[in-house]
Parts: C-alpha cells; sequence; structure tokens
C-alpha cells in the first residue's frame, strides 16, 4: 500500500470523527417540559414574560437574577441566572437558554437575547417623533 | 409617479454617489469582458481588448473611490435624510470615528473589500506583465460580483444588492413611525426638521482598534483573490506549473494580512467587549479564521510543488477552496443565517441569495476547472520519501485544512439545519469541543512544524537528523514541564499540555534554525521567525486563556441555597459601594468616584496590593466606562484593563445604580423638586446655630455661618428681594466639600435652593431662619441606603499575555521576511 494511500485514509477517519464528534455532541432545542425529564443541558427558547416578575437586587446578592420565561410551547417555567441582569433584558424579543431544570426552576448558565437593534433598528422610534409632537 | 419634494434635503452627493455605484459595476463588467477577450480572443486583437480592459479596471477605481468621497462626505456633514448616516453616526462623533462609521453598516465593508481589491488591481496591471490578462479577467469578475452587492438597483422586481446611499424615507415609511405624517402632509414634506440627530455609533465600536482593524482585515480578505486569480488563470490557460511561483508573494502577503487583522479584532474584543477574554468561538470570528487557515496550508503545498514537484493537485485545490471560504465566511457574516447563534452577525439586509450566488460563481467556476483539467494536472509518479521535508509539510497543511473542517462543520449548525430543515442546537460546551479538537490538531501542526525543519527536500540520511529532533524533543519536554507546573495549566485537560510540549518545540527548534540563519543560511530566516512567532502565540493563549483566573471572587449572597452556590461556585461578580473599600483576592478596591464627559460615564476604580503586615506596595486606578443607550436606556460597558508585562488586570462594570437615563443628553437637569426628592429619605430638619455640626450617615456637615448674597445666578434681585446663603461644610471619607444652599425671598414669595453633595449622598437646603434664636433651620436628605451608589464589577487576570500579542507580531516579522525571499527569488528567474 503506497504510503499516501494510508495517509489518506487516516484523513477520511479524522474527518468522519469530526462529524460524528459534532453529531454527538450537538444539542436540542427543547421545551421546560422536556427539560424535566433529564439532567443534560439543554437549550430553550421562548420569550420573557414582561408581566411577571424580574428579581435582581445587587445590594442583596449581587449574582442572583431570575425571570419568567415562556418557552415556544407556551409552558412558564422561573428561570435562575448566577450573574447580573444581562444589559437591557427587558427589550428582549426572544430569548436562548442553556441550561438544567433543577426542583422545578431552569437554572440557565447561558442567555442569549434578541433584541430589536439599538443602532440599527429599521423603525423610527415612535416615542422620538410624538415627544415633538407636543412642540407643535 | 409623483414625486414629492422634501424640504431640505440634499440629494446631489447621493445622486452623484449612486452614478457611481452605477458606474462601478458597468465599468467593471466592462473589464471583465474585456479581460476576458484579451485572454481568449484569436484574431489577434488581444493587445486592443487588454486596453479596454485596464480603461475599465481604472474607470472602475475611480468609481470605487467616488463612492467612498460621497459616502463619507454625507456621514461628514450629517446628512440625515440618508439612512446610513442616520443609522451609523450621530453628530458628536469625533471625526475619526466618523471614518469607522464608514465600515460599520454591510454596505461599507463591501466597499472597502472592493477598494482593496482595485488597489491590488492596479498593481497587478503593473506587476504581473504575462499573467495580467487571464489573472485580471478574474479579480475584474470579482470586482462585478462586489460591485452588485452595493448595486441598490431594482432588475425584475428583486432588490439587486444594497446602496449606502439609500434615503432614510425610501429604507423605511417614516409615516408607519410618526402616523401624524400620513394625516399631515406638509409635516410630512418637512420631516427632515424632526430629525435632529443620527442613531449613533454602538458604543463598544467607538475604539481605535475599530478604526484600524476592519481595513486590515478587509485588506486581508481581498488578497485572498490575487492566489485564487492566479491559480484559476493557470488551470484556464494550462500553465499549470507556472502559476505557482508568482502566487507564492501574494498568498504570503494575504496570510500575514489577514492573521494580524483576525488579531487586531481579538484585541479589540480583550480591550472593549465585556465578554472577558481574546476569543471566544465566536462564529463570526470563527468565519474569519477558516480561509486563514486554508491559505496557510495552500502555502505549505505550494512551496512544496515549486521545490519538488509533489502535491500539485492539493496545492491547487486548497487556494481555490481558501477564496470560496472568504465568501462563505462573508455569506455567514451577512445573511442572517447566525441569527440564533452568533452576537455579531449582521441581519439579513435581503440579500440572503445574493450572498449564496456569490459563493456559487467562484465555487461553480474552480470545481469546472478542476473536472475538466483533472486528466492534464501534473502528478508525481512516486511517493514522497518519509524522511523528506515535502512529505511532512503535506501532512502538517493537511492537518490544517483539517481543522478547519472541524470549525467549518461545527459554526455551520444553523446552515446545515437551513439546508436539511433539522433543528439541531448547537453543543452545550461548545467552547469546551473547539478547545479540545484545535488544540489536537495543533499538536501535530507545532510538532511538525518545528521537527519539519531539519529535514532537507527529497531525502535525508535519518542518522544526520533524528538525535537532533530528540534532542529538541526532550529539551521541549523539559521547558514545557516547567512552565505546566509553574502556572498551573496541568489542572487541565492533558490535551493542552501535550500542546505546550508542541509549542515550546515549535519555539525552540526554529529558534535554532534562526540561529544558523543569522550565521549564513538567511534564506530560512522568515519561515523560521514565523513559526516562532506561532509557537509563541499559542503559548500565550493556552497560558492566558487557561489559567486566566477570575478575582472578583463572590460567596456571599443571600438568595442561593447551598446547593446552588455549589453548582457555580465561585460566582465572578461582586458588589463595590462608593468609598466602601472591599477585599478582593489580594486586592483592596474600591469605587471612589466617577467622571462623566458624555456619553461616557467612567467609574474610578482604586486597587491596592496590601502585603501582610497591611501596607500598601502597590497602587492603581483603572476607569472602567459605561454608555448609556441612547432612547433604550439600557447601557454598555466597556473594561479596563492593567497592563504589567507578564499579567494584565481585566476589570469591567456588569451593573451600577450610579447612572440615569437622561446622562446622555447633555445639561439634565433634575425633572422637578418632588420627583428629586423621592430619591431621598424623608427630609430631617435641624435648628442649629453657627459650629454646630449635624451627623449624617456618611460624615457630618459643620454649620460656618450665614451670609448675604448678592449674587444669585440666574435671579434678578431688587432692593425688596434678599438673598441669604449658609455657609457648610461636609466632611465625608476624609474628603471636605464647601457648599452653600440658599434662602430667597422674591416678590413677596420663598423658596430655597438646594445644594447637593453627590459623594455623600447629600441633598441640603436652608429652610428657615430664626433671628430670635440666631439659629437656622437645616434640612437635610439623605439617600437611602438602597439608593447609595454602587457598582458591581468583575475582574479577570489573565497571566503572559502578552505573549500571545507579541507572538503575532514576531509572526508578522517573519512573513514579512519570506515576502522579501520570495520577490528575490521571483525576480531572479
Amino acid at each position: 500500500m503506497k504510503k499516501s494511500s494510508i495517509f489518506g485514509l487516516v484523513v477520511i477517519a479524522v474527518a468522519i470523527a469530526v462529524i460524528i464528534s459534532t453529531y454527538a455532541s450537538s444539542s436540542t432545542y427543547s421545551s421546560f417540559n422536556e427539560a424535566k425529564e433529564t439532567n443534560s443541558e439543554l437549550h430553550i427558547i421562548g420569550h420573557l414574560d414582561k408581566k411577571k416578575e424580574l428579581y435582581y437586587d445587587a445590594t442583596k446578592d449581587a449574582n442572583y437574577f431570575s425571570f419568567f420565561m415562556t418557552d415556544n410551547k407556551g409552558q412558564e417555567c422561573k428561570v435562575v441566572f448566577s450573574g447580573t441582569k444581562p444589559e437591557d433584558f427587558e427589550r428582549s424579543q426572544q430569548i436562548v437558554l442553556t441550561g438544567r431544570m433543577q426542583n422545578n426552576e431552569f437554572h440557565a448558565s447561558k442567555i442569549l437575547m434578541k433584541c430589536p437593534s439599538k443602532y440599527t433598528q429599521d423603525k423610527l422610534e415612535t416615542t422620538e417623533v410624538s415627544a415633538k409632537k407636543a412642540d407643535l | 409617479m409623483m414625486t414629492t419634494e422634501f424640504k431640505g434635503e440634499h440629494l446631489l452627493p447621493g445622486q452623484i454617489g449612486q452614478f457611481f455605484v452605477v458606474l462601478a459595476f458597468g465599468s467593471a463588467l466592462l473589464s471583465f469582458l474585456s479581460y476576458y477577450y484579451a485572454t481568449t480572443a484569436k484574431d489577434g486583437k488581444n493587445d486592443s481588448w487588454q486596453f479596454l480592459g485596464r480603461i475599465g479596471f481604472f474607470l472602475n477605481s475611480v468609481s470605487v473611490l467616488g463612492i467612498g468621497t460621497c459616502l463619507f462626505y454625507v456621514l461628514y456633514q450629517h446628512y440625515f435624510e440618508y439612512h446610513y448616516a442616520w443609522a451609523y453616526t450621530q453628530r458628536s462623533l469625533p471625526v475619526y470615528y466618523l471614518v469607522s462609521g464608514f465600515w460599520n453598516g454591510q454596505e461599507g465593508g463591501f466597499l472597502l473589500w472592493t477598494f482593496w481589491q482595485a488597489v491590488l488591481g492596479n498593481i497587478l496591471i503593473w506587476k504581473a506583465r504575462s499573467w495580467e490578462r487571464p489573472v485580471m479577467s478574474v479579480i475584474a469578475l470579482s470586482q462585478v460580483v462586489l460591485a452588485t452587492m452595493v448595486l441598490g438597483i431594482d432588475v425584475f422586481g428583486v432588490r439587486l444588492g444594497s446602496s449606502p446611499f439609500l434615503l432614510l424615507r425610501e429604507a423605511m415609511d417614516l409615516r408607519d413611525s410618526a402616523p401624524i405624517f400620513r394625516t399631515n402632509p406638509e409635516m410630512y414634506h418637512n420631516y427632515l426638521s424632526y430629525i435632529t440627530d443620527g442613531q449613533g455609533m454602538n458604543p463598544s465600536l467607538q475604539n481605535y482598534w475599530m478604526v484600524i482593524h476592519p481595513p486590515t482585515l478587509f485588506l486581508g480578505l481581498a488578497a485572498v483573490v490575487v492566489p485564487f486569480a492566479y491559480a484559476i488563470a493557470g488551470l484556464w490557460q494550462k500553465k499549470y506549473v507556472e502559476w505557482i511561483k508568482p502566487a507564492i508573494p501574494y498568498t504570503l502577503f494575504a496570510a500575514m494580512v489577514l492573521g494580524t487583522g483576525i488579531i487586531m479584532g481579538s484585541f479589540w474584543a480583550y480591550e472593549s467587549l465585556n465578554f472577558g477574554g481574546f476569543w471566544a468561538w465566536d462564529p463570526i470570528e470563527n468565519a474569519s479564521v477558516f480561509p486563514w487557515l486554508t491559505l496557510v496550508a495552500a502555502l505549505h503545498v505550494m512551496i512544496v510543488f515549486k521545490n519538488t514537484g509533489h502535491s500539485y493537485i492539493i496545492a491547487a485545490v486548497l487556494t481555490l477552496v481558501s477564496f470560496v471560504l472568504v465568501w462563505y465566511s462573508s455569506f455567514l457574516a451577512r445573511s442572517g443565517v447566525l441569527g440564533d447563534t452568533s452576537v455579531h452577525a449582521f441581519t439579513d439586509l435581503g440579500m440572503f441569495w445574493q450572498l449564496v450566488i456569490g459563493i456559487l460563481v467562484f465555487l461553480a467556476l474552480s470545481v469546472y476547472l478542476l473536472v475538466s483539467r483533472w486528466k492534464a494536472l501534473p502528478r508525481s509518479q512516486k511517493d514522497e520519501d518519509t524522511y523528506s521535508r515535502e512529505f511532512w509539510m503535506f501532512v502538517g497543511s493537511v492537518f490544517l485544512a483539517l481543522s478547519c473542517l472541524q470549525l467549518i462543520v461545527v459554526t455551520s449548525i444553523p446552515v446545515w439545519n437551513a439546508t436539511f430543515g433539522t433543528k439541531v442546537a448547537p453543543p452545550n460546551n461548545e467552547v469546551a469541543l473547539y478547545n479540545v479538537f484545535q488544540a489536537a490538531f495543533a499538536i501535530l501542526v507545532t510538532l511538525l512544524a518545528g521537527f519539519t525543519q531539519f529535514l532537507k527536500y527529497k531525502k535525508t540520511d535519518p542518522a544526520k537528523f533524528l538525535p537532533k529532533v530528540i534532542a529538541y524533543l526532550v529539551l521541549a519536554a523539559l521547558v514545557a514541564a516547567l512552565i505546566v507546573y509553574v502556572t498551573g495549566l496541568y489542572h487541565l485537560k492533558a490535551v493542552f499540555t501535550i500542546l505546550m510540549i508542541g509549542s515550546v518545540y515549535s519555539v525552540l527548534a526554529n529558534g535554532k534554525i534562526m540561529v544558523d540563519a543569522f550565521k549564513g543560511k538567511f534564506k530560512l530566516a522568515g519561515s523560521a521567525i514565523a513559526h516562532i512567532g506561532f509557537g509563541l502565540l499559542l503559548i500565550g493563549a493556552l497560558i492566558s486563556a487557561g489559567t486566566s483566573k477570575v478575582v472578583s471572587e463572590n460567596n456571599s449572597g443571600q438568595q442561593f441555597t447551598t446547593e446552588v452556590t455549589k453548582e457555580t461556585n465561585p460566582r465572578e461578580n461582586i458588589l463595590v459601594y462608593r468609598n466602601e473599600p472591599v477585599k478582593m483576592g489580594n486586592y483592596i478596591v474600591n469605587y471612589i468616584g466617577d467622571s462623566v464627559s458624555a456619553p461616557n460615564h467612567f467609574y474610578k476604580v482604586l486597587y491596592q496590593e496590601v502585603d501582610s503586615s497591611g501596607k500598601v506596595k502597590n497602587q492603581f486606578l483603572l476607569e472602567p466606562k459605561v454608555q448609556v443607550n441612547k432612547g433604550s436606556g439600557g447601557f454598555t460597558a466597556s473594561p479596563d484593563t492593567r497592563h504589567y508585562l507578564f499579567h494584565d488586570l481585566y476589570t469591567h462594570i456588569t451593573m451600577t445604580n450610579s447612572l440615569s437615563v437622561n446622562e446622555n443628553q447633555q445639561g439634565s437637569e433634575a425633572h422637578g423638586q418632588e420627583d428629586d426628592d423621592k430619591n431621598y429619605d424623608p427630609p430631617v430638619p435641624h435648628q442649629i446655630g453657627v459650629g454646630d455640626t449635624i451627623q449624617v450617615r456618611e460624615g457630618y456637615i459643620v454649620f460656618k455661618g450665614l451670609s448675604n448674597e448678592t449674587n444669585v445666578s440666574n435671579l434678578q434681585l431688587s432692593k425688596n428681594d434678599a438673598a441669604i446663603g449658609a455657609a457648610l461644610e461636609v466632611v465625608s471619607h476624609g474628603k471636605n466639600y464647601q457648599i452653600k444652599p440658599l434662602y430667597i425671598i422674591k416678590n413677596n414669595s420663598v423658596f430655597g435652593i438646594a445644594k447637593k453633595v453627590d459623594d455623600a449622598g447629600l441633598k441640603i437646603t436652608l429652610t428657615r431662619i430664626i433671628p430670635s434664636t440666631r439659629k437656622a433651620e437645616i434640612t437635610v436628605y439623605q439617600q437611602p441606603v438602597g439608593k447609595k451608589k454602587f457598582i458591581v464589577m468583575r475582574a479577570i487576570d489573565f497571566p503572559y499575555i502578552n505573549f500571545f500579542w507579541a507572538g503575532t507580531v514576531i509572526m508578522v516579522i517573519g512573513f514579512l521576511l519570506s515576502i522579501f525571499r520570495r520577490n528575490k527569488e521571483l525576480k531572479a528567474s
């Protein structure tokens, strides 16, 4: 067997390993109900329940932030994050959590939120224009 | 169609700019077709076609400059009737940030790319000689594709590209945002008078690195087209062998500049973003590395082919792939496909399919030429010798390409989802996955980068090189063991320790080559230095990322159950009240003040290092900043870092209560007395005489005396009016403040002017004067404890991060030396 053929096989083996490892380590987007069934880390997409309390009080604990999120199946759950409240959290339209369920609280290790972009929004902020309206 | 005149718009610069946009497209197309015919025509008119191709390309270059000038003029004049100016800049932006506003949007990025490509094209017209026609055909084609990205013209109902000269009222219907415009045409006609300022630039982009990082990165990305063009030209013109030699210096240049651009981006992230680190494996970061990895791999096999005639096909494939990956990474960044996984990606400008076509054009061209010429491609008849430099350079290149493959496969998960309709989420611990895989590939690459330098092309006598290889490997293992022990890297996975051995080996082995080079074999100096730089870069990255330590550990807090505390122990944010020093690791930190220069709010954080006897042996001030976002009221924090030779201390604010939403708008006055009073505890009146003191929570107040004031700012006092001031001295945390609240009688009404000492959380008014007892009533408002100013901060120590930056600089020097060497070889032949 030629050396280059052996090396070719090694390369193919590594490439397959890369693909399998990616597939094996990849996660799934799931829901709070599914998170209760398992102990592994999951991704959950949903949105902030703005009617319920966002709790963050740095003077009591600078690393405790909790809020309520409704997942895409409509299930609501309390979420706990050990860190500060992310900037502009209230304005988020969509949240992607990574974490696991513990005692009916979802403990997020990562929060990715989508806000209407502050700097490239494609809508004028109505408030700015209507504020001027009063002057006229 | 009826056109409406709008008051106050400056349409001329946009019309000129748009004219240049169209001209850039037309002239690029002319240049491409002319160069194509110059290459292929069989009627002997090739020279005239080439002349026309040059004219077209020059015209394209001028147009690109014209677009840039018009766009900058629009930004500089703050013509907010243009969407680009409105969306990315504001009046208060200094000129050098207006420059970075230029490439803030996607259109600006394309402009930068097409600009650099025009520059490179002109250099090639000047230098490429016999290669000019086919090579410039490819460059001009690339200019055509880029020009379509900024056209902004409707073709058969499809919007082609996005023009930077789009007007605000064309980009969005203002009447949707402000319905009054619909009912009142007169106001709509005058809409511009309501738009007094732009949206402004994201604070994290207001950094000097953002002025130079994007141009460097785009020069690197644009330069990848040159080796690509040579490869296409070589296959197309069946000059299979000849293209490699002239392409090598350009490949070196592209790899050098692209690498520099990527690391500059990482330095910017480290200096001004708050994720705490220089690399986060964000999809956008990864995407910029794809073409670099394949290009460096291509470079090595190109050199192999030039010297031995081996590895032709892989050299050609990797060169072609690199440029296709430039387009693919551009697609990832701009198409919106990464929306759920990246915090940096742009949103879709409606160009998803146009970007896909961009990739496909160059992919199809590459595949077509490779397939149609497959049988004729040079192949070596026999295998490389096992003890030859070319064999191991080839192996190293393949592993570089495989590491790129791993990055692509994982980063592209959203693309696979979009393609196959699946819903796979990225790995939970994505960073660990990347780290382990990339470290494993890097082990092989660094070992080979050292080992291969001891080999010769063709065949080496094992007896000659094996002792050297082994001696250096043992030495590297010893040095690495020492480093791993001292830095504590052994706490991490073993793969990182092995990578340390590989990196040290690369540095030592190439160090030996460098010493030899300076003794006479100067040819190898460039590659030796570049490999030393690469090794140092990895050593720095390994130590600083692997052993960086959160200094602001915090185990206090009432909310957590012990179980939770255990889970995320230790937690990373600490609370620091104003003027209340806190112990943090080896430091005592204190938040000692603020300085506001709109739109930045700097927090003065004093660090003191205390030895065992309690003496301060070292102290310094860090000023992390926060910017209040206009409109939303949220804030954006940027860290500040204390740099030492062997470690950095990084600090940033994650939360604070000492910002007000109005801070951004200058000259904000309190909304009114009552509103302001709500910020304080109920007022407490004190009737005191001269010399008496009042105790307050943060210190005390001394009453010095009363005085008649004749000059009161903003007030016209007549003969019957009076103003009396109470001179007070406030002492708080070792500082003295002199204030004078006023008691004013004017037009038979009485009112007071309060004075504040924000540092002490006090507001003080003079509420009564009691002549009979020679006393005055001083009313003190104290801020409640909860309103006491504080910051929540996170501090991280990065050891030996300077190796990372220094390694980069050394690598660039190595690249430069190699470019000189290869250029000299080219001239000699």
